[in-house]
């Protein structure tokens, strides 16, 4: 049972309460269906919605997602047009005014589109601790498990224009989990692929950056026969489990039908 | 146990109430308030049935702990009608027969309302995303999508906006359901 909710106005009582035990809360929308459904042992919980983190902040071609800014936040921000398909491929409009972009970083599988994004686009993820600070990439964060501390926000370059590509499948056009995420930033020159990152979801224990498709593509053309042979290699380094949306078996089948759609649109 | 006094402005109306830690905003207006309009249906954000505005925005009010949006305004059904006048989008529901059961009644036409005060004129594809977070198991979701068009139009129609098609339902869709 919740036996307090503190709401403090700045981050240093945050970290000091999450010191001696209390859970973070942002959004709610992972942590709430929890507490509703079980008897938890006593447990005090800590806001993040006063603690100043939930701006977004557009700043040449950088841009700083705070930890509490809502994913409609980012969904209706003019300046982050191109993650207005990721944002809105999440969840409903009730639970997107409520979930956050760091809450998103901790969504079990299959969930977890934004982070997929984030990998895509080579965010670094800053994380604060009683000690300090440090920055990682949301890739490396991801992949030691979320280690101990509070995620304050996300930056990331802006993309070029065209260079962001994204694509979720999933069982309905909206609300539904992801079967297969692909998201992607691509800069071809000459008609070659000369950077690349891949990011997966839904084929993962938790969002992935596909190395072997990258390692694939790159210094090639972009056409359907690349995208296959990378799809090949990708198969590799995904490990797709069976949940209510759809088995393993079929998600390792599909992905690279969406790794097609999203690399090279059709 | 901490209990703390939460003050809201709740469909216009300055309220305070004693929350325990563990009182979400949908415990405080059923119990505290006794604004029995949203529901509590699944307590998982899935079923949309709690859906009120909070600082204008629909939100799943079952998994927001009250003591957190202390100063917010919120906005439930109970808000809308105009003495006996209904809003437009109850209006549409009720004409439409919208409603079978009505227990996601509450949720639906607050998410419609949030859609239409951002977006006059929706496609069906933006008022099945809309309502994509609220699950209706009677009526199929086609009468809700166009009792939805048919109060755009009637409120478009009220400001003096675009020339509205009255019985839109009849000519879009037909036959369809929303994909939501």
């Amino acid at each position: 049972m919740l036996t307090e909710v503190h709401v403090p106005d700045d981050m240093a009582t945050v970290l000091g309460l999450m010191a001696s035990g209390a859970k973070v809360v942002a959004g709610g929308t992972s942590l709430m269906p929890w507490l509703n459904d079980h008897a938890s042992p006593a447990t005090e919980l800590v806001s993040l919605r006063r603690a100043g983190l939930g701006t977004v902040q557009v700043s040449g071609t950088t841009a700083r997602l705070g930890a509490a800014a809502t994913l409609a936040r980012v969904e209706h921000d003019p300046a982050l047009g191109f993650l207005d398909p990721v944002a809105r491929s999440i969840a409903s409009v009730p639970v997107r005014n409520l979930a956050t972009v760091g809450g998103n970083l901790f969504a079990p599988r299959p969930h977890g589109d934004l982070a997929v994004a984030l990998i895509a686009l080579g965010a670094r993820v800053t994380v604060a601790g009683q000690t300090g600070t440090r920055e990682l990439p949301v890739e490396e964060f991801l992949a030691a498990g979320a280690p101990a501390g509070l995620v304050t926000d996300v930056a990331f370059d802006i993309p070029a224009p065209g260079a962001f590509r994204y694509l979720k499948a999933a069982r309905r056009r909206f609300n539904s989990a992801s079967l297969v995420t692909v998201a992607a930033t691509v800069t071809e020159t000459a008609g070659a692929v000369t950077r690349i990152v891949v990011a997966l979801g839904g084929v993962g224990p938790r969002p992935l950056r596909a190395g072997a498709v990258e390692a694939a593509l790159l210094g090639g053309p972009l056409n359907a026969e690349t995208v296959r042979a990378a799809a090949e290699a990708g198969l590799g380094e995904i490990a797709p489990a069976d949940d209510a949306y759809a088995s393993a078996w079929y998600r390792a089948r599909v992905f690279p039908v969406h790794l097609r759609r999203a690399l090279l649109g059709h | 146990m901490t209990v703390k006094i939460v003050n809201l402005k709740v469909n216009g109306v300055d309220k305070a109430l004693m929350a325990e830690p563990g009182t979400t905003l949908l415990l405080a207006l059923r119990e505290h308030l006794g604004l029995m309009g949203a529901k509590r249906g699944c307590a998982q954000g899935a079923c949309g049935s709690c859906t009120v505005l909070l600082d204008g925005n629909p939100v799943v009010s079952c998994l927001v702990p009250v003591a957190t949006v202390d100063g917010a305004e919120v906005g439930t059904v109970e808000g809308l009608a105009d003495g006996q006048k209904l809003s437009d989008v109850q209006q549409a529901f009720v004409d439409g027969f919208a409603t079978q059961c009505g227990f996601c009644t509450p949720g639906m036409i607050m998410s419609a309302e949030a859609l239409l005060d951002r977006n006059p004129d929706p496609t069906d594809d933006e008022i099945g995303e809309a309502i994509s977070g609220n699950v209706c198991r009677c009526t199929g979701y086609e009468p809700i999508v166009s009792a939805i068009r048919d109060a755009a139009a009637a409120r478009r129609r009220t400001s003096g906006g675009a020339t509205a098609t009255t019985g839109a339902s009849a000519n879009t869709t037909a036959g369809q359901e929303a994909q939501v």
